[in-house]
């Protein structure tokens, strides 16, 4: 069994990181956005242990999101500068797509429908054509999104107030054709399974359901369909706390449950919280399967290579209540950590 | 002739006493060692699961969470090492435990010669021939040479104008090493005469007991127990947890020096088993609660706390502290209104 290893990718961001994502169609191929910014590119080098910065691509504010386009050299960014931008990472040229009226939280592209969404704090989404210079085409939220994900048939948007819509993305990519803005309805709407604020969102590769994590450290697991069997098969666990030491009070710290990922392999997923752990969760048997070794900060983003061989761990200080500066600065790193063959294999469901 | 048992144990029951190899720490019995050895140093870090001995959770590690154990956790920093297999008190090299029992018998002979100095008992057998009782007792010189010492500060600060008649006698009065003494004299609060003849010039106040002073209190059974560690230097005894009743102040009559013959500066495997001491944690401590036969629930301090320990647990679902609170504004939001991050859109 090859041994799993894990490394360090050099010159990491100056500060905080805000997402990770490998490339779709080149799996050593990984992105990053960060608070400082700057978009990164890193290419990791198979067997060598290391992570090279390939380039760099300065924005105007904190990019507060990253996603890979149809090709290895086409990338979005979401900035705190409400600009939606897209960025060919062969030339380093930068192309605005959209504004927003407020910072943009996320931006998900759905390869099998060549869509772009950006989700911004001005309570709306944009949908784009990136191969169309027309403009995009906007739906109003009821509450402002904080995160976002694309299954290959679906959207999921978390909102504010425990909010989640479902987008059903050819339903998008037939109104965004037509130009008629008005059709797209959201696919279903529910209430979030958690109590507290929505952290995360991470969608299934196979299509059959998704993941979220709440700020109070717990992960709540669903699916898509919509009948009374597949409802009743979700559920929701607490993870990434802590016992409080007694003389502290005792009871638990909880941290927030800040990425999630799922394996596009294995379906399994993996989570990782504020208080510097990363698990791996067998979704299907609802079980634990590893818990790794603690990160010397709070895990900010998470991402799976598409072949599922590496995970990328983004670490830096976590923001906490109460907090009046904050500063990732020398604190924030890149851990990549290569998987061994089925260190990521779940036993099924029992 | 008293009571023989003194709370002392001697020489042999101390040897006798099963210790671990890893922490050098010992134990009432070979049980209780097993189960510390299992808590503290055999324990998965990753899934909690207690492996008898070392190498059992190297292999737990490997072939469980695809990891390499390369150090024993708790250990001191050349005991380290995953060679060794140790079970119990089995597997211990013949070196470290001639070390181990040479360190136990200079170390009792050292506190034994403490108690006799702080005690002024003679050792068994030898009436009256032991070392004095050490009281320091100031000669008539000595008090005038203070007096006039006193004096002078307090003509001084006068001619300066300065009215601080209270700062210019604090460290007068107080032995230096108070609460500081690494290690308290057994009889604690045992009030020394005056050392001021009848017709002797007035002290300063300071000299004077503090009124609540208690006349001379017996200690505690809880402080003897305290003692009852044997062989552990001094500086090392556990923190008083949750099971020691909280021990009375000491105090010290001015003219009496700090407990005389502390040995200076302790080996360095004392210090080490002295830090590790320190970081004894709750089931050390449950063990070391039953070693002494301390139950909880016992004694009115320790049955307090047990029952508010016991309902912090029934609540703990409420007493759970968020790292990050805000239902409504994620932290992404908050950090982006610092100014550090802040966008001001330009017109």
């Amino acid at each position: 069994m090859a041994p799993s290893t894990q490394f360090e990718a050099a010159q990491p961001p100056s500060d905080a990181i805000s997402a990770l994502v490998f490339s779709p169609d080149s799996p050593n191929r990984l992105l990053v956005s960060s608070w400082d910014k700057n978009v990164y590119l890193y290419e990791v080098v198979d067997g060598a242990d290391e992570a090279k910065l390939v380039n760099q691509y300065e924005h105007r504010a904190p990019v507060l999101d990253v996603c890979f386009g149809a090709n290895r050299d086409e990338a979005f960014t979401a900035g705190l500068d409400q600009q939606v931008k897209k960025i060919d990472l062969a030339t380093g040229e930068q192309t605005v797509l959209s504004k927003h009226s407020q910072a943009v939280r996320c931006v998900v592209f759905s390869p099998e429908h060549s869509i772009l969404i950006s989700a911004s704090w001005d309570n709306s989404l944009h949908i784009h054509n990136p191969s169309s210079s027309d403009p995009p085409i906007t739906i109003q939220l009821p509450g402002k999104p904080h995160a976002m994900a694309a299954s290959p048939s679906k959207v999921v948007v978390a909102m504010t107030a425990r909010l989640v819509h479902i987008y059903d993305l050819p339903n998008i990519a037939s109104a965004l054709a037509s130009g008629s803005a008005s059709s797209i309805q959201p696919w279903q709407q529910r209430e979030s399974s958690l109590k507290f604020l929505t952290r995360a969102v991470a969608c299934m590769p196979n299509d059959a359901g998704y993941a979220t994590s709440s700020i109070e450290g717990r992960v709540a697991v669903e699916w898509f369909e919509d009948t009374a069997e597949s409802q009743a098969r979700k559920y929701a666990f607490k993870c990434h706390r802590q016992a409080a030491p007694e003389d502290e009070g005792g009871g638990d710290i909880v941290y927030p449950v800040n990425a999630l990922t799922f394996h596009p392999v294995y379906g399994t997923f993996a989570s990782g919280g504020g208080d510097g752990t990363v698990a791996l969760w067998d979704a299907e048997a609802k079980r634990r399967m590893r818990q790794y070794q603690k990160f010397p900060d709070s895990v900010a983003a998470l991402a799976f290579s598409k072949d599922g061989k590496y995970l990328a761990i983004g670490v830096c200080p976590g923001f906490e209540t109460g907090m009046e500066n904050y500063s990732g600065e020398g604190k924030t790193k890149i851990f990549l950590r290569e998987l061994g063959e089925t260190e990521a294999k779940g036993k099924g469901a029992k | 002739m008293g009571k023989k048992k003194r709370g002392h144990p001697d020489i042999e029951e101390i040897l006798a006493r099963p210790w671990c190899y890893y922490c050098e720490r010992d134990f009432e019995d070979l049980k209780l060692l097993i189960s510390h050895q299992k808590a503290k140093h055999f324990k998965c870090d990753r899934c909690g699961k207690r492996l008898n001995t070392a190498g059992g959770l190297s292999v737990h590690m490997n072939q469980v969470h695809k990891e390499s154990l390369d150090k024993v956790e708790n250990a001191l920093p050349n005991r380290q090492g995953l060679e060794i297999e140790i079970f119990g008190m089995e597997g211990v090299p013949e070196d470290v435990l001639q070390q181990h029992q040479q360190r136990i018998i200079t170390n009792f002979y050292t506190a034994q010669a403490e108690r006799r100095a702080a005690t002024g008992n003679p050792p068994p057998g030898q009436n009256g021939q032991g070392p004095a009782k050490k009281i320091k007792i100031e000669t008539p010189e000595e008090i005038k040479r203070r007096l006039a010492v006193h004096r002078a500060k307090v003509a001084t600060q006068k001619a300066a104008g300065a009215n601080g008649a209270v700062a210019s006698m604090p460290a007068d009065g107080q032995s230096p090493a108070q609460g500081a003494s690494p290690f308290p004299p057994p009889q604690a609060g045992f009030s020394y005469p005056p050392a001021g003849a009848p017709g002797a010039p007035p002290f300063p106040p300071a000299q004077t007991y503090p009124a609540a002073f208690p006349p001379g209190p017996s200690p505690p059974p809880g402080a003897a127990s305290a003692f009852n560690l044997p062989a552990r230097p001094p500086s090392g005894a556990p923190p008083a947890g949750a099971a020691l009743p909280q021990r009375p102040p000491y105090f010290y009559n001015g003219a009496s020096a700090p407990p005389p013959g502390y040995p200076g500066s302790p080996s360095t495997v004392d210090e080490l088993v002295a830090g590790a001491a320190r970081q004894g944690d709750d089931i050390d401590q449950l063990i070391r609660m039953a070693e002494k036969g301390i139950k909880p629930g016992k004694g009115a301090a320790p049955t307090e706390e047990a029952g508010g320990e016991k309902k912090s647990k029934k609540d703990k679902e409420k007493n759970m502290r968020m790292v990050y609170a805000d239902t409504e504004v994620s932290p992404e939001e908050k950090m982006a209104l610092l100014p550090k991050y802040r966008f001001a859109i330009e017109a």
